[in-house]
């Protein structure tokens, strides 16, 4: 039995719903609310490795008994445990470079969310954050899952701090834009789980930050967001957002690096 | 011909040393001095144009990520499977991987950037030193290496750091009390990972890591120690840091 517990179609959320939607094996969708807390709750799935995973909040997916978090090794189980579509190449050079993308775009996660939960969620909170979410953001553990509730709650990011994180996105998404100058796909010649992590991490960008994504600075990037959207799996995995607007549905994702 | 660019054998040097010692994979060494910034030279640039150690060189491609490169390695030679086969125990050593590269490393080098790195290099000449800095290729490693040569780190954020360190260490034993092996019952490059992260815990942080409050991590630690390649990849190191090692002799 394979179940996907997930929530709108974005970011961390996004990946497996596109990278199942490639593979076309069956499973059954549990959507949950992550600004709810609900995966905090009695219903969702428990484990160390679902506490301690460093997205912080995520996608989970049960196979068989077995609980996958931690959204880019779930891509590469997807790949290597499930039948359909090849989306690793046999090539240990591109397995390779699909698996080093897939570290630097954990970097660019982070910055991503964190400019998208200020945008669009922390508003929500600064409406007057009601006392049951005062009191769910209390109970988070471990300690710097919590404080990334509380510094969105408390209105902890000054524009200083944030021209830093755009400064830094911008020159991690020069680097794509570069390897998308060479080739259509970001790991070789072949599709593969590198371009479903790429994707699902920037296809908000244009518009939550137009100054760094745009035909001008990053023309290899739209056309890469294209030919993404024209993949029929893609669409079919951006419709399981109940919102309407699954660009604007973000969470606080993994820490922005502190060190090094 | 397949050639290393490494420091000492330690944290992401050792990473790929010890994955080919355990694969039998020989290579040409080519030892930089990360204090003496021999990253940053035109001649390794031209190699790896980010300035970060290490880099594979095999059949004519770099690669300069030491975790995947460990996959690599695996992958691309003969020799004993350092993976699981079993998908959900590769996500699994995947995971603490993860959890040792993003979380547990970057605290514990934190740390020692500030103690060890920072007041080494600190020796040199400061005019020399900010040409070096200059020649940093990474606006990253740049903010850190100026951090750490003016001894910029903040309180907060150094006790933060040892909060991290002794919170992990804490999450290894637990873990190491059920298994002797990061994942399951065979050796895997969880395990040289975690072990190039955690070899000189024992000397660095003594009252977290010791035969009393972990003596799980202590005997994983020993076993690794005692592994041939282990041995022979320790041996390639030319200065103290490497040295530490010796503390996982057994009494
Ligand atoms: N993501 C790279 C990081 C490599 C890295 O930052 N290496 C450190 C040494 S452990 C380095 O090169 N530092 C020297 C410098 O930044 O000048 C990896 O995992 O291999």
């Amino acid at each position: 039995m394979l179940e996907l517990y997930h929530w709108e179609p974005n970011g961390y959320f996004l990946k497996p719903l596109i990278a199942l939607e490639e593979k076309q094996v069956p499973f059954v969708s549990h959507w949950f609310d992550p600004t709810a807390f609900e995966q905090y709750g009695s219903e969702f799935p428990h484990s160390v490795e679902i506490a301690l995973n460093l997205d912080r909040e995520g996608p989970v997916l049960r196979h068989d008994g077995v609980q996958i978090c931690g959204s880019y090794f779930m891509l590469e189980y997807i790949a290597e445990a499930l039948p359909g579509l090849e989306l690793y190449a046999a090539d240990p050079v591109q397995r390779y470079t699909a698996r080093a993308w897939g570290q630097r775009l954990a970097a660019i996660g982070a910055d991503v969310c964190l400019l998208g939960s200020v945008r669009y969620l922390q508003p929500r909170f600064a409406r007057g954050s009601a006392a049951h979410v005062e009191s769910a953001v209390a109970k988070i553990e471990p300690l710097e899952r919590r404080l990334a509730w509380r510094a969105l709650l408390d209105g902890g990011y000054d524009e200083r701090a944030l021209a830093a994180v755009r400064d830094r996105l911008g020159f991690a998404l020069q680097r794509i834009e570069a390897a998308l100058v060479a080739s259509h796909w970001l790991a070789g010649p072949t599709y593969s789980v590198a371009d479903i992590d790429a994707f699902a991490l920037i296809w908000t960008l244009p518009e939550l930050v137009p100054e760094l994504v745009n035909a001008r600075s990053t023309p290899h990037i739209l056309l890469f967001l294209e030919r993404m959207h024209a993949r029929s799996a893609v669409q079919r995995a951006l419709g399981y957002s109940r919102s309407g607007r699954p660009q604007e549905a973000f969470v606080p994702g993994a820490e922005p690096s502190r060190w090094g | 011909m397949l050639k290393l660019y490494h420091w000492e054998p330690n944290a992401n040097s050792g990473k790929p040393m010890l994955a080919l010692a355990e694969k039998g994979v020989e290579y040409e060494s080519h030892y930089l001095d990360l204090l003496g910034f021999d990253q940053h030279r035109p001649e390794y640039l031209a190699v790896n144009p980010d300035g970060t150690i290490p880099a594979l060189v095999h059949e004519d491609r770099v690669f300069t990520e030491s975790t995947p490169m460990m996959e690599y390695i695996d992958e691309a030679f003969a020799g004993p499977a350092l993976r699981p086969k079993d998908p959900a125990d590769r996500w699994r050593m995947r995971w603490w991987m993860r959890f040792f590269d993003a979380y547990f490393a970057p605290s514990l080098s934190m740390i020692g950037w500030s103690v060890f790195v920072g007041p080494s290099a600190r020796q040199k000449d400061p005019k020399e030193l900010a040409a070096a800095i200059e020649r940093i290729p990474l606006p990253s490693r740049r903010v850190a290496w100026r951090k750490a040569l003016f001894n910029e780190f903040s309180p907060d954020e150094l006790e933060e750091s040892r909060r991290r360190v002794q919170f992990a260490i804490g999450v290894l034993e637990a873990h190491l009390a059920g298994s002797p092996w990061m994942v399951g019952e065979s050796y895997s490059l969880g395990d040289i990972n975690g072990f190039n992260l955690a070899y000189a815990l024992p000397l660095s942080q003594p009252d977290k890591c010791n035969d009393q409050t972990t003596p799980h991590i202590m005997e994983w630690l020993r076993r690794i120690y005692e592994r041939p390649a282990t041995r022979q990849t320790w041996a390639k190191g030319r200065t103290r840091l490497a040295a530490r090692i010796d503390i996982l002799e057994r009494a």
